[in-house]
């Protein structure tokens, strides 16, 4: 194994031989992105990487300047506020949901973005934020066992309705979109579903608690509750329930009634490196280098020229394709940073009691 | 000779002028000298950070001060009824991983030396394998279509799929799994000082075998026992990903509850008050249990109780104690009368020694379950971890050495954790030695001081780090890294160093002082080497806490280095795959490669 491999990332063999001197030298080897021409990109890690690579770095790379991608935490919202209230900034591009956003820019802990351009002009009015660009969709939707499930489901209703639809359900231990789904089976009309009524959502999931056998914590675990057969129907984000169709299992995603939310970037407030780290936000509109993302990510692009770029049937698998996108509906961040905090404790305390 | 106390053992003062009526307290206080580092430590890299991320709890989000935050969490049954279900998991699963460990300890402790060495490496097999992993593993097995249920069916047990996971069962399976080789580990050293000639006193005094276990050798495994048991308690308060991926609706722990008002909500003011809370509640158990079984017994012998001015309360749960254990030996010595009077004398021993080698398999299966699962299923050949992989790769074996990322996560992983292990071994074992063998007022409380860092959780520790970090310029180092792994791991240390302690034989270093051994010498040749097992017990749990950590890595360098945890996190975002169990199975396999060459070289190098 070529001995480089092992400096890569920040020790060196000689740091750790060196003993004391190496780990009080370590601070000076591996001081994070401090070059003039050089940013800190923070990505969700794993098939992120693989899909983000050669759709937004590499071409980045090309133009001369200095790009590193680290991994964030699932929800790294703290971190960013950690980082601008310390003035310590490890990144200088974030990727962030757009209820993150909601909260962060609240908050004032992010960097005011302007953009134009033709790339810009063409992506999805929710994907331009005043300090947040959206470079993915994705679908929060439900998925289930064509083996296990005798009648074919086809919306929310068919989720509550477990005497038409019998087999095992899953919910996520959270109250985001699960509100939305328990209105939406209630026959809520999807246009006027914010603001939600909260005591008919919980009246209406008072009706399915006792047949949900496993209430989820992380969109892993979705993959492998489909894939072993654990459960036979449950909501979760279409790459997750993707994924488990990718593995042979058989499953399919309901897009009807389903929600939708954005991934993006940002900059935490007050970065030196802004400037180039705008910069690299901005060519990440453009729509031949978002349909790359596409082969390894099963996200949907913001910008819909990307489809000129999609082989048709992966197209047909994300959220952003035409035909799925006009059965999904925005999840509302702005409701939801408002109530976040009150629909959290009540979720709780709702399945505490039992 | 025997009633010679710690206080007789100071060496004799050498003609030291009086100056000052100061100095007499300055020699007094001397002895705890050794605490000083690690509470320099902790002071710097602990209570300052973290008390200044604490005192958020007593403002609002605008900055003003109020109780509102505090009035709030005492209003809302919510957090009341999350801590007291984090309480229960945290007490079963110390029941359990207690219980369940002392055979296996017992078995170990009474076993040859050479194949106790051996043994004690099957007893580690968890250690190696991410606590990520092993939850995933658990996640599979357990499931309906499941291994586990697939042979219940098959031996016909149960006619249905069992329920043994997203629920209690499920959460207390994961959650003792993962404690019970740190209850094994912390009981070990204590029962291998144990003086066998007093059971054999007892014997010689007609007791019966029952009588001696319940009499003479129980109450000297004590300090074993509640070190486990209280460092199994605190780490269980702070698990959080098992219950959350194990446990069904009603398994939610208060840390769950804090890491949601960090990172979703973005209120620190709450996030603290409910940390604080935590601490508290915490704290008041510890007293609780300091009253009831006595750190005493761990801090040096039960002497500390009779010296002390022992309330009614105390004096009574003593009696009650005292009739528990010895109403367990009658009630054992008459089930023991009966086999004794229906078996031959020979065939009641050994199934005495069988029943201790079955209890002690069983246990270790338990723990190897995950395992057995884990490396067949690094061959997959398909995509998908599955139940029955069917069909044999070695595809995700190439894929690890192919991307310098895992060789990279490993090899910074392995400089942590050795480091940081370094670090907590020699601070804490200083003071270890401080505590256990000097007698001062507020004890108990500094050694729930030094238990602290295991109570808060560990991203509020992460986030009042990274604002120290940030003004001493430590962000994204392998220093700062190694600090806060430190900081974590530290606790396990001093008190498996102090169980360990507490049957220590001081007549050795006195009969060493006699025979006109320095102070140093006497550590070095005569202390040092006796309590060794104790010493490597609590440098493996300091470098497997570093070793496994996630949060706080994740938090501190900003993924500006991989570590491996965090190498496996971001490959299990979309999907469990076969690469993650591939990388266990290395894992496991050159960690007990190392474990098992140390041991050869050891043995080898003591014949010479």
């Amino acid at each position: 194994m070529p001995d480089h491999s092992f400096v890569r990332n920040g020790i060196s063999r000689r740091g750790l031989l060196g003993g004391g001197a190496g780990l009080i030298a370590a601070p000076f080897i591996i001081r994070p992105a401090s070059a003039a021409e050089r940013i800190t990109v923070a990505d969700p890690g794993g098939v992120y990487v693989t899909g983000f690579t050669p759709a937004f770095y590499a071409p980045f790379r090309k133009t001369g300047a200095e790009l590193v991608n680290v991994s964030r935490d699932s929800e790294p919202t703290s971190q960013v506020k950690a980082q601008v209230d310390a003035k310590s900034y490890v990144w200088d591009v974030v990727s962030i949901t757009l209820s993150s956003r909601k909260l962060l820019s609240d908050a004032g802990l992010l960097e005011p973005l302007q953009f134009s351009g033709a790339d810009y002009d063409e992506l999805l009015p929710l994907a331009k934020q005043p300090d947040w660009l959206g470079t993915n969709v994705y679908g929060s939707v439900l998925g289930y066992r064509t083996d296990n499930m005798k009648a074919r489901p086809s919306n929310w209703a068919d989720f509550y309705d477990v005497a038409r639809f019998p087999g095992r359900r899953a919910l996520p231990k959270s109250p985001i979109h699960t509100l939305e789904g328990a209105l939406l089976a209630d026959g809520v009309d999807p246009k006027k579903l914010y603001p939600l009524d909260v005591d008919r959502a919980f009246k209406k999931l008072d009706t399915i608690k006792p047949h949900i056998a496993v209430w989820w914590t992380s969109f892993t675990q979705t993959t492998q509750l489909l894939q072993s057969g654990e459960v036979d129907f449950l909501p979760s984000s279409n790459a997750r329930i993707q994924a488990a169709i990718d593995n042979g299992a058989p499953v399919e995603i309901i897009w009807d009634g389903g929600l939708y939310g954005m991934e993006g970037w940002a900059i935490p407030k007050g970065c030196p490196r802004a400037e180039l780290a705008k910069k690299f936000i901005a060519s990440c509109a453009n729509g031949e280098r978002q349909a790359l993302y596409t082969k390894a990510l099963a996200y949907g692009p913001t910008n819909q020229t990307a489809f000129k770029f999609i082989d048709p049937a992966r197209a047909k698998q994300l959220p952003t394709e035409p035909a799925n996108f006009s059965k999904l509906i925005p999840s509302n961040d702005e409701w939801w940073g408002a109530n976040k905090d009150k629909m959290f404790e009540r979720f709780n305390a709702w399945l505490l009691r039992s | 000779m025997t009633a010679m106390s710690a206080r007789d053992y100071e060496p004799a003062p050498v003609a030291e002028p009086a100056i000052s009526a100061l100095q007499p307290r300055l020699r007094r206080a001397r002895p705890l000298l050794p605490l000083l580092p690690l509470f320099a430590f902790l002071a710097l890299f602990f209570f300052f950070p973290v008390g200044q991320i604490l005192s958020l709890s007593l403002f609002d989000q605008s900055g003003a001060i109020t109780s509102a935050n505090f009035a709030k969490a005492f209003s809302d049954p919510l957090y009341f009824d999350v801590l007291l279900i984090t309480f229960k998991i945290a007490g079963w699963t110390t029941v359990i991983s207690v219980v369940g460990g002392f055979p296996v300890a017992y078995y170990l402790a009474n076993a040859a030396p050479h194949s106790r060495n051996a043994l004690v490496i099957w007893v580690l097999l968890p250690f190696w394998t991410s606590f990520l992993v092993r939850t995933f593993a658990w996640m599979i097995l357990l499931g309906r279509n499941g291994a586990v249920n697939q042979l219940l069916l098959a031996l016909g047990i149960v006619d249905a799929p069992a329920s043994l996971i997203f629920n209690l069962t499920g959460t207390l399976i994961g959650m003792s799994h993962a404690m019970l080789p740190l209850a094994v580990m912390t009981m070990l050293p204590v029962m291998q000082t144990i003086d066998g000639n007093l059971s054999r006193a007892a014997e010689t005094l007609g007791a019966g075998r029952a009588q001696i276990f319940w009499r003479i050798y129980i109450p000297q495994c004590m300090p074993g026992i509640s070190a486990a048991a209280m460092m199994v308690f605190i780490s269980s308060l702070g698990f959080f990903i098992t219950p959350a991926l194990l446990g069904g609706a009603r398994e939610t722990m208060l840390t769950q509850v804090i890491i949601t008002q960090i990172q979703e909500l973005l209120n620190w003011p709450a996030a603290s008050t409910l940390s604080v809370l935590l601490l508290a509640a915490s704290i008041l158990v510890f007293v609780a249990y300091d009253r009831v079984v006595g750190l005493s017994s761990l801090a040096g012998g039960s002497a500390d109780r009779s010296a002390r001015t022992v309330s009614a309360w105390s004096r009574i749960l003593d009696v009650i104690g005292r009739a528990v254990v010895n109403g367990l030996g009658s009630l054992c010595a008459g089930i023991g009368a009966v086999f004794a009077w229906l078996l031959p004398a020979r065939a009641f021993r050994g199934l005495g020694r069988g029943s201790s080698l079955a209890l002690f398999l069983i246990v270790v299966a338990f723990l190897l379950i995950p395992t057995l699962f884990v490396i067949p299923a690094s061959f997959t050949p398909g995509n998908a971890v599955q139940a029955n992989p069917g069909g044999f790769s070695l595809r995700w074996y190439e894929a690890v050495f192919a991307s310098s990322d895992w060789t990279s996560a490993a090899w910074n992983s392995l400089v942590v954790g050795l480091a940081s292990g370094a670090v907590a071994l020699v601070l804490g074992t200083m003071a270890a030695f401080a505590m256990a063998w000097n007698r001062f007022p507020g004890k108990t409380a500094a050694l729930a001081v030094i238990l602290s860092p295991l109570i808060v959780p560990r991203i509020v520790i992460a986030v009042a780090l990274f604002f120290l970090y940030s003004k001493l310029e430590l962000v994204g180092t392998v220093t700062g890294l190694v600090i806060a792994h430190a900081v974590l791991a530290v606790p396990y240390v001093v008190i498996t160093v102090m169980a360990v302690l507490a049957t220590y034989d001081r007549r050795l270093d006195q009969a060493a002082a006699v025979m006109g051994a320095s102070r140093w010498q006497t550590l070095r040749r005569i202390t040092l080497p006796i309590i060794k097992p104790g010493l490597l017990s609590a440098f493996l749990f300091a470098f497997v806490t570093s070793f496994d950590e996630l949060t706080v890595a994740l938090f501190l360098t900003g993924g500006s280095f991989n570590t491996l945890p965090r190498q496996m996190w971001s490959d299990l975002l979309l999907q469990i795959n076969p690469t993650l169990a591939a990388v266990a199975t290395l894992l496991l396999v050159l960690m007990t490669g190392l474990l098992f060459l140390n041991e050869r070289f050891r043995r080898s190098a003591g014949r010479h």
